[in-house]
């Protein structure tokens, strides 16, 4: 589904933006309700960006509703709340693998995904998988271009400047990612 | 335009990347090209499937149970806080400031001249804590330091994303505090590494964990008090 489509979906829901202002105000049931309406989605992306592993994928979604409870009062509306929560998601996982990085002192280039958990997976993977398991076993940098462009909808611009790095490097890792899921999918 | 340039545009054909003037020759090239169409199918099917995932999957049931704990813990921390009251006056930061160094730099200095000798066992350094505040043990310290690092860090995070209502001025302040006492927990925590059942040192190190959450709570009080 597009972001355009998510918007469409959000503003047929009566309760959206007055769950978010009771939220903003404080009321945890408020925030709960919100939840109740966006973690499918948000699990849905958590899932896909970190490389299919549930765990990390609890522990990323966690980390986002904590998150944009404490940011709440930054949300002003400008764009739909789940865009926010989007956003959000992709720099929580930027985040928590710098933190990642730091802990362990060891830091890779976004190219250099063949020590990345994602990554690891791939050589064991089946000759036969599904999509969401090739898109698994995608290298990191591979799986998130492909993951924000492709699933998600968002234009190359908008991932280089979440990724930080330029526009080619997006395209490229795009690229680089549709030819390693016919690889995987046409075996 | 020959098929081993045109085969490097036909992900952007796909796309619709290419502008006009390029997508003509590739659709001629592409439509007497039998591997080149065999590439375009190849690309709509990735793409259709990609498409037709699904877009929302059930997270687990107790998923919820943790953000709710953990956003209440949030609520819990900051009614803990004082009022706002004088503590969003710039002077009043500025005093803070400066008490918050001179302590942390007195509980580094009593340490260190303890650790060389120069002076015995201060009582004054015992004077910071507060009676009861402090484990006995390293092990009820470490229980603790969890709980000081998890408050520090659910308003570190308050402060940073409200601190755009503070001057300029007055952040400067407090990230110069803040890295005051960061310094005094990072010198106490190197030195009980080599001396854990030290306990002057675990009441420093409690005392400087306790004055960096204090700060915090405080700062954040300003960002809503102004």
């Amino acid at each position: 589904m597009t972001r355009v489509a998510l918007v469409a979906d959000i503003a047929r829901t009566p309760e959206g933006p007055d769950a978010i202002k009771r939220a903003q105000a404080g009321d945890v049931n408020a925030f709960e309700q919100l939840y109740r309406e966006h973690s499918g989605r948000t699990y849905a992306l958590c899932l896909r960006l970190v490389g299919g592993d549930a765990n990390d994928a609890t522990e990323l979604l966690q980390d986002v509703f904590i998150r944009a409870w404490r940011k709440l009062d930054t949300f002003r509306g400008d764009s739909a709340f789940s865009s926010w929560l989007h956003r959000l998601t992709v720099n929580t996982l930027l985040e928590n693998a710098r933190t990642d990085s730091r802990r362990t002192a060891r830091v890779l280039p976004m190219d250099d995904t063949s020590r990345l958990p994602g990554a690891a997976r791939a050589s064991g993977i089946e000759l036969k998988m599904d999509m969401e398991k090739a898109i698994a076993s995608l290298p990191r940098g591979a799986r998130l271009a492909f993951v924000l462009h492709d699933v998600e909808g968002y234009q190359h611009q908008e991932i280089a400047a979440q990724l930080n790095v330029s526009v080619g490097t997006v395209k490229a890792q795009l690229h680089r990612a549709r030819r390693l899921l016919r690889e995987r999918l046409e075996k | 335009m020959t098929h081993d340039v045109i085969k490097h545009l036909v992900e952007d054909y796909v796309t619709g990347e290419l502008t006009e003037d390029a997508r003509v020759p590739v659709a001629e090239h592409i439509a007497g090209c039998e591997l080149c169409s065999a590439e375009v199918e190849s690309i709509k099917e990735i793409l259709a499937r990609a498409s037709a995932l699904p877009t929302s999957i059930d997270p687990p049931a107790d998923a919820w149970s943790h953000i709710r704990q953990t956003i209440e813990h949030d609520a819990i921390v900051l009614k803990r806080a004082p009022s706002a009251g004088i503590w969003w006056r710039p002077f009043t930061v500025a005093a803070a400031v400066l008490v918050v160094a001179a302590v942390s730099s007195s509980a580094t200095y009593l340490y260190v001249m303890r650790d060389r000798g120069q002076v015995a066992a201060s009582p004054n350094a015992g004077a910071m804590r507060s009676p009861g505040e402090t484990p006995a043990s390293l092990a009820a310290f470490t229980v603790e330091e969890n709980n000081y690092l998890r408050t520090a860090s659910i308003l570190q995070e308050l402060l940073d994303s409200q601190q755009g209502q503070l001057a300029p001025e007055t952040i400067a302040q407090l990230k110069a505090s803040l890295r005051t006492i960061d310094e005094a927990i990072l010198e106490a925590r190197n030195a009980l590494a080599r001396d854990p059942a030290n306990r002057v040192l675990i009441e420093m190190l409690s005392a400087s964990y306790r004055q960096k959450v204090d700060l915090l709570r405080r700062s954040t009080e300003m960002t809503r008090g102004s």
